[in-house]
């Protein structure tokens, strides 16, 4: 396994790399990060000389690519604009793990930015995945045991309904009522936005309020995906000759399903799970963005559209080595549940 | 198992509606009409202020903290790294600027005891030197006196190569500025720097704070100032900058005139005007700005004021004079685009009558000529105009054509609802005409790029480019209408995308350029407002003043297009 899991990361290092390019080449067609600079009036074009000059937007792409790989430490540019290269560079590229800092904000490094905003979309997330987690397979597990049931039909008709819908309508649906509705009728109502309230702190108390709703919107739409892997593996497992051996030797119903059916049914799970898990740490973007939840998403959303490209390559360099790991932990767990995988 | 699934969904959902109950509820909300905003003033007007020694606040048991949220984050808490609008006007409320501009748009001294002028000497007969008298009693929120060295401190700032600041306009004009003693700064200019009012009124930033982190560091672009500014001058202090979540001020004791009435602001960050509107609604924020149009009715029905307030800005059409399209160029067809677009039931329409159709583009400002109308919708006219011009339906298709050429234009603007609704409108009116408009949209970036990015709206991609700018508000100079400011390969960055060129537009520019005396410039610009409507050379959409919306809760507001948060020490919790 050693071997294998090393093997792994080897192969990463050039899917990484040409991930890092393919991506540096499309957040320089996101815009010009100078553009919006000037605020609601233009940039004046003495200062836009000035400024991509200063931020080294000036230079060939190539030359911004390898200086964001590698640093400039070991290069001298001109900063005051007189053409000769006398500054020394204070870069060290995010090889030596600078991811260099935002354009927008400026001066502030790029990891400063992300690892503020981490904990707060796990914060976010990990409930929400686990909500979807815990009640997507336990939904699964009964429409797979009681199928056509009243009761299965009403879970599976919300969770396509949930599935169908678009997440920000879902979010805005419970804004209205929860927010505005309650307290237009005045009733308590839930908090429309942030992830406290600033007069009352950062409390357990707040955060799990605030969470309510966001968590809802991204379990309502996410649920089905994993009731419906669970049902359709479980059916399948639950029609297999040793499920039908294990009940005809007297094994409890309960026992046959948890350690007989549902460790082989998990495998697909276990796939979207892996697809899952490192996405987390991109955050809901829309969901972020509607209840104004501090998280990634919307530090991502907001550096987006202003084209602070070292931001959104940060963001988007880590979320991908994440994938990359998970994908290998993956692996591991097939091999941990299926003894007939080999890893090789 | 059934029975225990019920039992968990109906344990999930009686939770749910406990925990509510442990929110907060908003604050009630009286019933109050929306007052319209007074028009922009004229001429600004000095008026000497030695405001009273600060007052303490009457004592109260319960603090009065308002809420404001705004649909984006600031991005710098330092003057100097951000054009952020929302950072710039939460300055008013921690910073401290030599003057600011109340409700009629009027400068107001703040940390100067007069505004320059000729008659008592601060502006120099040449108009080449400015000299601002600074008050005796004005101190940074630690103590230390604001003195001249601030203002050259803060100069030299802007001006060193060293700072990524995001505009060194207009710093980079002075010539010379220096303290002449603490309570006097001197400024020199190569020439007459007539725009001063509306550009050197910026916040100064401390030097006894910033100036050993620049000797140390060799610039401030990672000043911890810049994020968490321990030192200020307004009526609040900074307190805390929770990323992504709020910004929190508390009053500053040491303010220098009479002390704010509302104990706290916190202002949060809400992403879209859907949350922002939400939040209004629900009670949980007390202003909002940028109020979308839409929302409106709905949140007037729940009592929130609704304040149209003049900033300078007018959405407009920029033509393409470039190499291209030749009908843009023919007057007769810019005349009759005016002509065959109702924009007057547009803004009645779209905008609810919140505002007006901009005749010019100074309008609701003294620099437009009072007499000037906009050009009216008539359709048949603006088909009279086409047909002296040459364009007929020659096949019968409903587009207009001259010789083989169909009149057919691109319009271009950003994807914002209001402008998409927009170009939808035109199109379909200016059919009518037989003008077909065929429609663009882009994402901020792309759209407000450079002719060096290749940008639409300036390398001939589009004929039309729907925007909303302004001059240097209050004052009318802009560069955007100047041959010298049409970019080339050499000079990329020209602000005059529409590559208009007119000799007799240029020479009217430089000449009020460079007139000190007032009445004289205003007649100039009532010059340039006749003669540009005239030529189409820019046509109105509207006017668009920020709208910005309140609680009841909150009295004694004003707001000022030049200084929204001007008198927020002056606000107070009902």
């Amino acid at each position: 396994m050693g071997s294998y899991i090393i093997r792994r990361l080897l192969q990463a290092i050039p899917l990484m790399f040409m991930i890092s390019i393919i991506l540096f080449m499309l957040v320089q067609n996101i815009g010009d990060p100078v553009a919006t600079m000037g605020g609601r009036d233009s940039v004046r074009a003495a200062d836009r000389e000035r400024l991509r000059r200063q931020l080294g937007l000036d230079q060939p792409v190539y030359l911004q690519y390898v200086y964001w790989l590698a640093g400039n430490d070991w290069a001298k540019v001109d900063i005051d604009g007189d053409g000769i290269q006398e500054t020394p560079g204070k870069r060290k590229g995010i090889l030596r793990g600078d991811f260099g800092t935002s354009i927008i904000e400026r001066g502030v490094p790029v990891l400063d930015l992300i690892w503020k905003r981490v904990p707060n979309t796990l914060l976010l997330m990990i409930p929400a995945q686990i909500v979807v987690m815990v009640v997507g397979v336990s939904i699964g597990i009964f429409s797979a045991l009681k199928q056509y049931s009243l009761l299965e039909n009403t879970f599976t008709a919300f969770s396509f309904i949930g599935l169908s819908m678009p997440i920000f309508f879902i979010a805005l649906l419970l804004i209205y009522f929860f927010s505005v509705l309650l307290h237009r009728w005045g009733l308590p109502h839930l908090p429309s936005m942030g992830m406290f309230e600033p007069q009352i702190g950062k409390t357990t108390e707040q955060i799990f309020l605030h969470m309510i709703m966001p968590v809802t919107s991204i379990a309502f739409v996410s649920i089905a995906t994993y009731s419906r892997y669970t049902r359709s593996s479980l059916l399948n497992i639950m029609q297999q000759d040793y499920i039908r051996t294990a009940r005809a030797k007297g094994l409890d119903n309960h026992y046959v399903l948890l350690v007989h059916a549902l460790k082989n049914a998990a495998l697909p799970i276990v796939t979207i799970m892996g697809i899952d898990l490192p996405l987390l740490l991109a955050g809901g973007v829309v969901t972020e963005r509607i209840f104004g939840w501090p998280g990634m998403g919307r530090l991502f959303l907001d550096h987006l559209q202003a084209a602070d490209g070292p931001v959104v390559m940060g963001i988007v360099i880590l979320v991908a080595g994440t994938v990359v790991i998970f994908q290998i932990l993956t692996d591991l767990a097939y091999a941990a549940l299926d003894p007939r995988i080999r890893l090789e | 198992m059934k029975k225990n699934l019920f039992s968990f969904c109906l344990f999930l959902l009686l939770t749910s509606l406990v925990l509510s109950a442990c929110g907060g509820a908003a604050a009630p909300v009286s019933t109050e009409a929306a007052v319209p905003t007074e028009k922009a003033a004229p001429a600004p007007v000095t008026a000497p202020t030695d405001k009273p020694a600060a007052t303490e606040a009457p004592a109260s048991t319960e603090k009065k903290v308002a809420t404001f949220v705004y649909t984006q984050e600031l991005d710098n808490m330092n003057p100097m790294y951000t054009s952020n609008w929302y950072s710039r006007i939460t300055q008013q409320i921690w910073n401290c600027d030599p003057w600011m501009y109340d409700d009629t748009n009027s400068p107001v001294p703040v940390l100067i005891t007069e505004m320059p002028n000729l008659e008592n000497g601060g502006i120099s007969a040449d108009g080449k030197t400015i000299t601002l008298k600074l008050r005796k009693d004005i101190v940074w929120s630690d103590g230390e006196p604001i003195t001249a060295d601030d203002f050259v401190f803060t100069w030299e700032m802007y001006t060193n190569t060293a700072n990524t600041v995001n505009s060194s306009y207009p710093y980079n004009l002075i010539k010379k500025i220096e303290a002449v003693d603490a309570a006097t700064v001197k400024m020199s200019f190569d020439e007459p720097f007539i725009p001063w009012e509306a550009s050197l009124g910026q916040e100064i930033i401390p030097a006894h704070i910033l100036r050993p982190v620049f000797e140390k560091d060799g610039n401030l672009d990672q000043a911890a100032w810049n994020r968490a500014p321990t030192v200020g001058c307004g009526p609040y202090n900074f307190k805390e900058w929770e990323t992504g979540s709020f910004v929190h001020f508390v009053r500053n004791e040491k303010y220098f005139n009479p002390a704010p009435k509302i104990d706290e602001i916190y202002i949060r960050f809400v992403a879209d005007d859907a949350a922002q509107t939400a939040a209004l609604l629900s009670g949980d924020a007390d202003l909002g700005a940028m109020v979308s149009y839409p929302d409106i009715p709905n949140l007037e029905a729940a009592n929130v004021k609704i304040v149209p307030v003049v900033s300078g800005y007018n959405e407009g059409w920029y033509f393409y004079f470039g190499e291209g399209n030749l009908a843009i160029k023919d007057v007769k067809v810019r005349q009759a685009l005016a002509l065959c677009f109702d924009r007057f039931s547009l803004v009645q329409d779209l905008l609810l009558g919140k505002t007006v159709v901009d005749t010019s583009f100074w309008q609701n400002t003294v620099w437009q000529d009072p007499d000037l109308k906009a050009w009216p919708f008539d359709p048949e006219k603006g088909k009279t105009l086409l047909e002296e011009a040459g364009w007929v339906d020659s096949n019968g298709d409903g587009i207009r054509t001259k010789d083989g050429v169909e009149l057919i234009l691109t319009h271009g603007a950003t994807a914002a609802k209001v402008r998409m609704d927009t170009q939808a409108i035109a199109q379909e009116q200016l059919a009518k005409c037989g003008i077909k408009l065929e429609t663009k949209n882009y994402a901020p970036p792309v759209f407000y790029s450079t002719y060096g990015d290749k940008a639409p709206c300036s390398t001939g991609e589009l004929d039309i480019c729907q925007s909303s700018r302004a001059s240097s508000f209050p004052d009318p100079n802009t560069s955007l209408f100047l041959t010298s400011e049409i970019p080339t390969d050499q000079f990329p960055g020209g602000l005059n995308i529409s590559r208009l060129s007119d000799p007799k537009l240029d020479e009217l520019f430089k000449r009020q350029a460079s007139e000190i005396d007032q009445n004289k410039r205003i007649e100039i610009f009532h010059e340039i407002s006749r003669y540009m409507t005239e030529n189409v050379y820019w046509l109105g959409m509207w006017n668009d003043p920020d709208l910005w919306g309140y609680n009841a809760r909150l009295s004694g507001v004003k707001f000022s297009g030049g200084a929204p948060f001007f008198n927020v020490s002056e606000w107070d919790i009902k």
